[in-house]
């Protein structure tokens, strides 16, 4: 790679000579001749920029947002779980208190709060979390239900999504998230015994075949709803590519790997090389999402379509994702927190759902999170695609893995060129699938 | 190996500037609205879009057909209007209430009093540009309302290709610049804004947020409420009441059309800070 830039990132294919602009994530094939003056132009980038037509204002100002609406709340229906993962954040469903349920009155409370200040014809999202939420299923639908009539009766648009450990859903479970269009994710780390060793039940028995036998009615009847795998990847999971195939051949709708980076034991947290092995796992994949779309094919790498997407629209963002601003997570007893990991958590605290967003600590939050005050962050290349790693695991942990981000979407970059010049007709599909 | 700089994202190519086009041709340099527009009304790239016709920039009416077009769409002209283009209706029914609270109601056209209204071209078109450039396209038009025996004519058109080719470095490239036949010299700064004359009257309340104050020389009152000038006010001194006269071009209070287009630099006055400027030292 060559050196790195704070204002561009250089990167080359054999369709030539790119650069990312920082601002406003806008990427441009150029001419060998500008790569290299860019390349000898660190401190003056600016003046080139601009005799190049390419300078506009800044995208992203220091200014914090205000007045956000809350357009997405995860509730923790139930602080408890039937598996042991030793790496959870949620502390084997806890979260480090007194396993519980969440109360109907709470629910509702939350559920009423989503759906407060959206108008007809806006779009709000609610997740069920834990614990695994599974194990609260009456509430569980009956919050789908509340919010469903809600939504008829408001023209507000809502979507559901889950993320479960997989070990309690029926057949009816899945009639019940076809209904409702649900994105369910399973959590599966690994085939066999590499996700038995990671996922235990709290006696220490695997899950993984329990998973699997409940999971293919499922993706059997998937139309409206989508059934993914999520991969928590530690030193213990390093085999993406064989994951990833063979999820992909048991017909889920995406596969989607995230490196643990931080948990409350330590255990299972990933060190420099391993998440250097990773990226190369990761790239190996990319590869073939490559050669797959090329000849035409569905290959569901999620970070991978994520990534392309997010590139080629050309997001720019000062934050990671939505936490604190749009979207929160709901504690068992109807606490407000950044999101769904900082559950009874002082740091996320952010008000109660009968009270509504406590503003000040919001404003404390987004002030303080934004991505021009974050170090090494405000001088990296990476800073508004990458918005400075998720909140809960630079907080606990810090930044272990701004290498791997960077190596990943430098291969995203370079991939993003290959994929437009090879399959012009795959990036606009591409967006018009992304979520609103 | 490019020669050229190439946008390749979208957020690249929504802030490239195409060679010879001036800065104000960048959204974040362009002022205000974007159709009649200051700089230029962009409704007139569609007006030619099919060869052989002419179509108004705002209502889908066929104002004129080439001489040399067949009969049957020389027909057109200045009788028909154009509903569909393939699969895609151009004129649709729109509902909504005629009053805040009021129930949802057919919402009559001010051009021909019927319940239809004519689509945005830019998006109603905008698959058809990208998949029938240069290629026949069904059209179809329909008869003026006011015509008793309502007739259809069905036919067969070429959508003119929306963006310039050029060779560039012995290749063969589409730029980011609209095509010369879409456009003739002189097509899209037709139908512009006239702001200081006309629009500035034409277009209250709020709608001009950046340079048409409307509300001028507002003071808070304790109770919450507040006082002020229209801006279109006639004949205001530091001693008018802040009393806001509801816009209305008949009110003989409030500058007129006939007012503007005589004297609109001196009717209307500059704000600064939300007040009516100081009078120059001469006028005290």
């Amino acid at each position: 790679m060559p050196p790195e830039q704070r204002d561009f990132h250089l990167f080359e294919t054999e369709f030539g000579a790119h650069v990312l602009l920082v601002n406003g994530s806008r990427v441009f094939t150029i001419p060998f001749e500008i790569a290299r003056a860019l390349e000898g132009y660190p401190d003056d980038s600016d003046a080139l920029l601009s005799r190049l037509g390419l300078s506009t204002p800044e995208y992203v100002t220091g200014e914090p947002p205000t007045a956000i609406p809350i357009r997405s709340l995860s509730l923790a229906i139930a602080q408890k779980c039937n598996l042991g993962c030793t790496y959870c954040y949620a502390q084997e469903g806890g979260f480090g208190s007194k396993e519980k349920d969440m109360s109907p009155e709470a629910a509702r409370a939350a559920v009423e709060l989503l759906f407060y200040e959206a108008a007809a014809g806006d779009r709000v999202q609610l997740t069920f979390l834990g614990g695994e939420p599974l194990t609260n299923r009456k509430l569980l639908r009956d919050c789908t239900e509340e919010a469903a009539a809600l939504a008829e009766a408001s023209g507000v648009r809502v979507g559901f999504s889950i993320t479960t450990n997989g070990t309690l859903l029926t057949p009816e479970d899945g009639e019940f998230f076809e209904r409702h269009g649900f994105a369910v994710t399973i959590s599966l780390d690994g085939v066999g015994q590499v996700h038995d060793r990671l996922r235990p039940f709290k006696g220490g028995r695997g899950s993984y075949d329990r998973v699997l036998a409940n999971a293919r009615p499922l993706l059997a009847m998937q139309r409206r709803m989508q059934v993914s795998a999520r991969v928590t990847v530690t030193p213990d999971n390093l085999f993406l590519r064989e994951t990833l195939d063979e999820f992909l051949s048991f017909g889920f709708h995406s596969v989607g790997f995230s490196p643990m980076l931080s948990s409350p034991t330590e255990a299972g947290e990933m060190s420099s090389a391993d998440l250097a092995a990773m990226l190369d796992q990761m790239i190996s994949c990319g590869e073939e999402f490559e050669r797959r779309v090329v000849r035409g094919e569905r290959y569901a790498f999620l970070n991978m379509s994520n990534a392309l997407a997010e590139i080629h629209k050309g997001t720019h963002r000062p934050y990671p994702c939505g936490a604190g601003a749009g979207y929160f997570g709901v504690s068992a007893e109807g606490g407000l927190y950044a999101c769904h990991r900082f559950v009874e958590d002082p740091v996320g605290a952010m008000g109660d759902v009968r009270s509504g967003v406590d503003r000040a600590s919001q404003a404390r939050w987004l002030a303080g999170r934004h991505v021009h005050l974050q170090e090494p962050c405000r001088d990296c290349w990476a800073r508004y695609m990458c918005g400075g790693g998720c909140h809960h695991e630079v907080i606990k942990r810090g930044r272990p893995a701004c290498n791997y981000i960077r190596g990943w979407l430098h291969y995203c970059l370079q991939a993003y060129i290959r994929i437009l010049e090879r399959r012009p007709d795959y990036l606009p599909q591409c967006l018009i699938r992304l979520p609103l | 190996m490019s020669k050229r700089i190439e946008a390749k994202n979208l957020s690249a190519q929504l802030q490239y500037r195409a060679a010879g086009n001036p800065p104000s041709t960048e959204p974040h340099t362009a002022i205000s609205n974007a159709f009649p527009g200051l700089e230029m009304d962009f409704r007139n790239v569609w007006k030619r879009i099919l060869v052989g016709i002419e179509l108004h920039e705002s209502s889908n009416f066929v104002v004129a057909a080439d001489d040399d077009a067949p009969p049957k769409v020389k027909q057109l002209a200045l009788h028909y209007r154009l509903m569909r283009v393939e699969d895609i209706s151009v004129m649709v029914p729109v509902t909504g209430p005629l009053y805040v609270g009021g129930p949802n109601v057919s919402l009559p056209d001010t051009t021909f009093h019927d319940p239809l209204w004519p689509l945005e071209w830019s998006n109603a078109l905008a698959k058809i540009v990208h998949e029938f450039s240069g290629k026949k396209v069904n059209c179809t038009f329909e008869s003026l309302p006011e015509d008793p025996k309502k007739k259809t004519v069905n036919v067969s058109l070429t959508v003119r290709p929306f963006f310039d080719e050029a060779d560039v470095e012995g290749e063969r490239v589409r730029r980011a610049v609209i095509a010369k036949d879409v456009a003739e010299p002189g097509a899209l700064s037709q139908s512009l804004c006239s702001p200081w004359q006309n629009d500035y009257r034409e277009c209250a309340c709020f709608y001009w947020a950046a340079t048409r104050p409307d509300y001028v020389n507002v003071e808070a009152r304790p109770d919450g409420t507040s006082g002020g000038n229209n801006w279109m006010q006639k004949e205001r001194t530091p001693q008018t009441p802040p009393v806001y006269n509801v816009d209305d071009w008949m009110d003989p209070n409030l500058l007129n059309y006939s007012d503007l287009f005589r004297d609109w630099e001196k009717a209307l006055r500059f704000i600064i800070g939300g007040k009516d400027e100081e009078p120059p030292p001469e006028a005290q």
